[in-house]
């Protein structure tokens, strides 16, 4: 019989002792051989120990399926089937709306780069529009007129891609 | 603002999209119930051990079979087809231990848990013995746990553990011999 070595891995008597507990003969139906093994071999203790424990378990987790909230298998099957119907057609419809995004999104960026250029030509209309103003002071107007603007286009800026959001989520 | 009505044709193009879908399914209906049929207990196990949650294994499960039925890939045998269910309930459950870090302990046994011997004289030895297994399981990693109850729960080859796990085959030997040795000495049985 195989001596105990500590430095091995695997025992060659490994899957017969799995065999005999799989078999349920193990401990009282097996040879005598493989008993007096076993008391000397810290792996097929090991394996005993392990198996029959996990062995158990597994018996007793296949006692618990009748009390899991599983579906039965046609209506498991139900559902995955409208479920891969409902991704498809979420799939096919995405290029649409990251179109109608991306769009809305060049739209804004447009808007936001004309509004810079036509700023300059803007404010002088409403500078312009001061007839008292001397031409060596600051614009009164431009210089108050210009924050509250500003502030409006950023909000602007900024609210613009949430509503977008919105909406574009939506569809 | 950007919403618009779809078209007939649009319409007729997502509901061809749409039974597209369904007829790249796995297996036909009755296939796949047969299939359901024989594994889904031992899938259920499997999860609901690994993981230590019941509910959670009630979800993995489910989401498990959908993603094995929109898998697009050709199986040689139903071993390999099972193999594949498991490995996919394997990902999903690690996935949701490295999101949620909820799964660090396996809860213990309760003590009317279904599954229990209705024998009064060894219930109590029962559920002391599968308390004791559930303390030692917590203390090992997830691949070991997986690893353990495929080897010795479902009597997996080496062959079919690496398959599901995603390991070489090679590599199975020293790291079963490793997590059932940690699982031995959590056990009490070395010392």
């Amino acid at each position: 019989m195989t001596s105990p070595n500590h430095d091995m891995i695997e025992c060659p008597f490994e899957a017969d002792v799995l065999d005999a507990l799989a078999s349920a003969r193990w401990p009282d139906r097996v040879g005598a051989e493989l008993s007096q093994h076993v008391a000397t071999c810290q792996i097929c203790q090991d394996v005993v120990a392990v198996s029959a424990a996990m062995q158990e378990d597994n018996d007793a987790a296949l006692g618990e399926w009748n009390d899991a909230n599983v579906p039965s298998s046609g209506q498991m099957w139900w559902r995955a089937e409208m479920r891969a119907r409902q991704e498809a057609v979420r799939d096919a419809s995405r290029p649409v709306t990251v179109a109608q995004g991306v769009a809305a999104g060049l739209t804004l960026g447009l808007a936001g780069a004309g509004g810079w250029f036509a700023w300059p030509t803007v404010q002088g209309f409403f500078a312009g529009l001061l007839p008292a103003a001397s031409s060596s002071e600051p614009t009164v107007f431009a210089s108050t007129m210009f924050l509250p603007v500003a502030v409006a286009m950023l909000a602007l800026v900024v609210v613009a891609p949430v509503a977008l959001y919105f909406v574009l989520s939506d569809n | 603002m950007f919403s618009r009505e779809l078209t007939v044709s649009e319409l007729e193009r997502l509901e061809a999209v749409a039974t597209a879908a369904v007829d790249a399914l796995q297996m036909d209906e009755e296939t796949f119930r047969a299939f359901y049929d024989r594994t889904a207990r031992q899938v259920w196990a499997y999860l609901a051990r690994i993981t230590g949650d019941r509910t959670l294994a009630d979800d993995l499960l489910q989401e498990s079979y959908y993603r094995f039925l929109r898998a697009d890939r050709a199986f040689a045998s139903e071993s390999h087809r099972r193999n594949y269910l498991f490995r996919i309930a394997t990902n999903l459950a690690h996935d949701r231990h490295r999101r949620a870090k909820i799964s660090t302990s396996v809860p213990l046994p309760e003590e009317n848990a279904p599954g229990a011997l209705a024998d009064g004289t060894d219930l109590a030895a029962d559920t002391e013995r599968r308390t004791d297994l559930a303390r030692a399981m917590a203390t090992l990693r997830p691949r070991e746990r997986q690893m353990l109850w495929l080897a010795y729960a479902q009597g997996s080859s080496h062959e079919e553990i690496a398959e599901t796990l995603g390991l070489r085959k090679a590599s199975i030997k020293i790291l079963l011999f490793r997590a059932r040795r940690r699982l031995a000495s959590a056990l009490g049985v070395r010392s």
